[in-house]
């Protein structure tokens, strides 16, 4: 009987002792989860869904809703915080070679997007980028025959000397502290992808790698209607003739710029122009057709 | 619009172009036909496309990337001791340009297409070369407005 009875006491033990490690391990993972900023079922977090948080993101999973810090690993820059440039108004580049000459680099308006690769010849992450832009790991750029310009911070901040012997040869390189204050970037290295045409800002970030650089600013280009698989780095003379596609965006270009576009009046003629040579004879126009309708209705 | 100023040049090109005032490198080895050391004055580069970095002073390497549409101008200033010669005497700023100015064979290195003007002249006693480039002979009309524009705002100082 006192064996049975001691055995009883032991188990009951055992079995306190495992209780208590269970409680100190939920309550360390409670306290894990608060320094994270979680908090169950916590009704604040709805609040902060506004925007500007563009360094925070919302964990909604299993009830919790409450805002979560993340961060980025060392070396890469954080995302720019609240009233970020994206679908925001871009500015041309203009600044200083690394040999010394006075540079603007056209983006706004420019007929392609381009990419402008915010980089420091002292940042050992920004290395990787350098080198890839060099040694032609960096050859396919997102969007829409896209050029790529490379700026670094101006002569006051750079040595002029270190960026001229990491520019890659026929890669625009401008140093322009002034752009870094335009484009609000927040660190080395960093990317914004600009839409010329449309002057905005479609894609930016940061990442530790070109790949995850081209995959980032390549879904940005997706989305903003632009090619998916991104266009070849251009360096020197084209390869070849356009493309029937490339020939045709640049018609359509071209016509926009002077104001035509789909119904234009001007695409629906009634008469041809260029005096009675250019007339054909017996010509009339098709009942129910364009030219019959008048004005392109 | 940013206006670049260097090596007493500046001009104002539009939103989206391109531009560069720049001067070679003096290279002690190259001499002058008369002996002298060869003269690096300043050269401005203006176009409303992307210039590669590696180009020649009248534009061999980005004349080649031309579409139809687009401008390149090339502002290349003299040694001053050729200010005399007959080739710049008299001749005062040459802008605004006529469409009837272009010819394709005023092009430095003929290309399908497109078309060319060169001017040379005096400002201050400085001598200079102007030389543009268009992308299309056919378009000349069309664009000349757009280089009179990027002209107007070249100031000499």
């Amino acid at each position: 009987m006192t064996v049975l009875v001691l055995l009883l006491a032991l188990v009951v033990a055992l079995l306190a002792v495992l209780v208590v490690g269970l409680l100190r391990s939920h309550a360390e993972i409670l306290r894990r989860l608060h320094e994270l900023g979680a908090g169950v079922y916590d009704e604040a977090a709805d609040t902060a869904h506004t925007a500007g948080a563009a360094a925070r993101a919302t964990a909604t999973a299993g009830g919790v809703r409450s805002p979560v810090e993340l961060k980025t690993r060392p070396g890469v820059p954080e995302p720019r915080r609240a009233e970020g440039m994206v679908a925001t108004d871009a500015h041309d580049i203009s600044g200083l070679t690394p040999t010394g000459s006075a540079a603007v680099a056209g983006v706004v308006g420019a007929g392609h997007t381009t990419l402008l690769a915010f980089l420091s010849s002292g940042c050992g992450t920004c290395a990787d980028f350098w080198r890839a832009f060099t040694d032609g790991e960096g050859t396919r750029l997102p969007g829409r025959d896209t050029r790529l310009v490379i700026v670094t911070k101006g002569h006051e901040a750079e040595s002029a000397s270190a960026v001229a012997a990491l520019a890659p040869p026929g890669v625009t390189t401008i140093m322009s502290s002034d752009a870094y204050d335009a484009y609000s970037v927040p660190a080395n290295p960093y990317f914004i992808l600009v839409d010329g045409p449309s002057g905005r800002v479609i894609g930016e970030g940061a990442a530790a790698s070109w790949h995850q650089v081209a995959t980032l600013l390549g879904q940005a280009a997706a989305d903003a209607g632009h090619d998916l698989d991104g266009s070849p780095l251009r360096r020197s003379a084209p390869d070849g003739r356009m493309t029937g596609p490339e020939r045709a965006a640049r018609a359509d270009a071209d016509l926009l710029a002077a104001g035509i576009g789909p119904g234009h009046p001007s695409l629906y003629p009634d008469t041809l122009v260029g005096g009675d040579d250019a007339a054909i004879p017996g010509w009339e126009p098709v009942p129910g057709g364009p030219a019959d309708r008048g004005q392109g209705q | 619009m940013a206006t670049l100023s260097a090596h007493g040049l500046s001009v104002t090109p539009p939103l989206g172009w391109d531009a560069e005032i720049f001067t070679r490198a003096l290279d002690p080895r190259i001499m002058t036909p008369f002996g002298g050391r060869e003269a690096v004055p300043p050269i401005a580069h203006v176009a409303n496309f992307g210039l590669p970095p590696v180009r020649g002073d009248f534009g061999g390497g980005a004349v080649e990337l031309m579409e139809s549409g687009a401008v390149f101008i090339a502002l290349l200033e003299h040694d001053p001791s050729e200010a005399g010669a007959a080739l710049f005497t008299g001749k005062g700023v040459p802008w605004p340009l006529s469409p009837d100015d272009f010819s394709p064979a005023n092009l430095q290195r003929p290309i399908g297409g497109q078309t060319g003007c060169q001017r040379f002249f005096l400002v201050d006693g400085r001598p200079f070369c102007l030389y543009v480039v268009l992308g299309s002979h056919r378009l000349r009309a069309v664009l000349v407005p757009e280089v009179n524009g990027v002209l107007a705002s070249l100031r000499f100082a």
